[in-house]
């Protein structure tokens, strides 16, 4: 694509981004939405594709709907409280509808089923853009009309995320497809603990965008889309599948690994409002997760994959891509547990 | 409270419920996209008249103009669509399923 046509729908998707985190205006605000979704479109079709293709109209018909129905909500919004100011909503029904719109724009469930689908359909690097920064702008907006969210909608469809995401991601071998559910799960965790501790949200999707980030910096040095693949890298650049195992874990939520924190966090907050089922529920869910990035360490770092035998022997290129700020990605997606008590009240 | 929007906000939730539920065009559900996001400039004008908020006139305008940006992405990707299978049958999209 052309450099500076791609430079113009980066700063346009960066700008959309930034309107909609700032602004205190609902048109503003439905504006960045609308040059976020328009700039990413083009983005997608990067190098043209009937995958591509498909997973760009996709996206473009689910965002589409999400943005009419925000608007929908806004207007309610306006007919029951006659102004234009993002704070809490003044109609329960406003605040339904744009919650099932973000969500829908987010991938909760259960309007998740586009997530894996365009997730597959696009390069390895515009799917970590869809999957990292695209979750910034609904996150801001369910931020700042946390207090009237109704609790049942919000729980439910949390947690029915979390289950997804667990299971939908077991029979994958396609690493975009298992990144895509693990998204879903992550967003679930993170939508359940909004109508309590808003911060907690943010904390989680810090240390998510830090690991996803990390895992697809991981594939992207390697050019992998698949498990077999990405079995194969024990050959090609051997540290790559220790870093890949600890991020996958980290993921996973394992102590003494930055991924805990989150979750540990989330489950004190939740037995604070003496809510017990719930966090053992999503505690136990979250090990369907925990089995499928194992069964990706398994194949990477602790097991050789079967191959042919001239794979075993390959010539040790020097590596031709480039995977930035891949060290400080992964040591802040491992090493971050001890900083816990500054993070949770820093955000 | 208004009841008075009724009419148009049964034809938003009808139109949505086209967009949802298409037989095998693509192209019908981006026309009832349309019919969403032309209901709600209705409503929003009409609410905005009724409430003689002069400076918030702009808006259903701004909607036009990002609702026409939007519908010409999405003709465009129709017609890539049309390109590659001769049809806009949602049934051609199954390239990227499990």
């Amino acid at each position: 694509m052309n450099p500076s046509i791609f430079i113009i729908l980066l700063t346009t998707l960066i700008l959309g981004t930034m309107m909609v985190i700032t602004s205190s205006h609902w048109l503003l605000a439905w504006i960045g939405f609308e040059m976020n979704m328009m700039a990413f479109i083009p983005i997608m079709m990067k190098n043209p594709s009937p995958r591509a293709t498909e997973a760009s109209t996709k996206y473009l018909l689910t965002q589409a709907t999400a943005s009419a129905l925000l608007m929908m909500a806004v207007i309610i919004n306006l007919m029951y409280s006659g102004q234009w100011t993002i704070t809490k909503l003044f109609n329960p029904t406003a605040s339904t509808l744009m919650t099932v719109a973000l969500a829908i724009k987010l991938g909760l469930a259960p309007f998740h089923f586009w997530v894996p689908e365009v997730t597959q359909g696009i390069p390895l690097t515009t799917g970590l853009i869809l999957l990292t920064w695209q979750k910034l702008a609904p996150l801001s907006i369910l931020y700042q009309i946390s207090p009237s969210i109704n609790l049942y909608l919000m729980l439910t469809m949390s947690l029915l995320s979390i289950l997804v995401g667990g299971w939908g991601g077991l029979n994958q071998t396609q690493l975009r497809k298992i990144m895509a559910y693990s998204s879903i799960a992550h967003m679930g965790w993170m939508t359940t603990i909004l109508p309590y501790n808003p911060t907690l949200t943010l904390l989680n999707l810090l240390i998510y965008i830090t690991m996803t980030f990390t895992m697809f910096m991981l594939f992207i040095q390697n050019s992998t889309t698949t498990t077999l693949s990405l079995s194969q890298t024990w050959n090609k650049t051997p540290i790559i599948t220790t870093l890949t195992m600890l991020t996958l874990l980290s993921m996973g939520g394992l102590p003494p690994l930055s991924g805990f924190m989150p979750k540990w966090m989330i489950i004190q907050e939740l037995t604070k409002n003496d809510i017990l089922i719930m966090p053992t529920f999503m505690a136990i869910t979250a090990l369907l997760n925990l089995y499928f990035y194992m069964r990706l360490t398994y194949s990477t770092a602790l097991t050789l994959f079967p191959s042919t035998n001239n794979m075993k022997m390959k010539w040790q290129f020097s590596p031709t891509k480039r995977a930035p700020l891949l060290p400080t990605a992964i040591v802040i997606s491992t090493m971050l547990l001890p900083l816990t008590p500054m993070l949770s009240i820093l955000l | 409270v208004p009841l008075v929007y009724i009419n148009i906000i049964i034809a938003f939730t009808v139109s949505l419920i086209g967009l949802l539920i298409y037989r095998s065009h693509l192209i019908s559900s981006l026309l009832c996209l349309e019919g969403i996001i032309l209901s709600l400039f209705i409503i929003a004008t009409l609410i905005i008249l009724n409430t003689h908020s002069t400076l918030a006139s702009i808006m259903p305008i701004v909607l036009l103009v990002f609702t026409a940006f939007k519908a010409a992405l999405g003709l465009s990707l129709l017609v890539i669509v049309s390109n590659i299978y001769g049809t806009d049958y949602v049934q051609n999209l199954n390239l990227l399923q499990c």
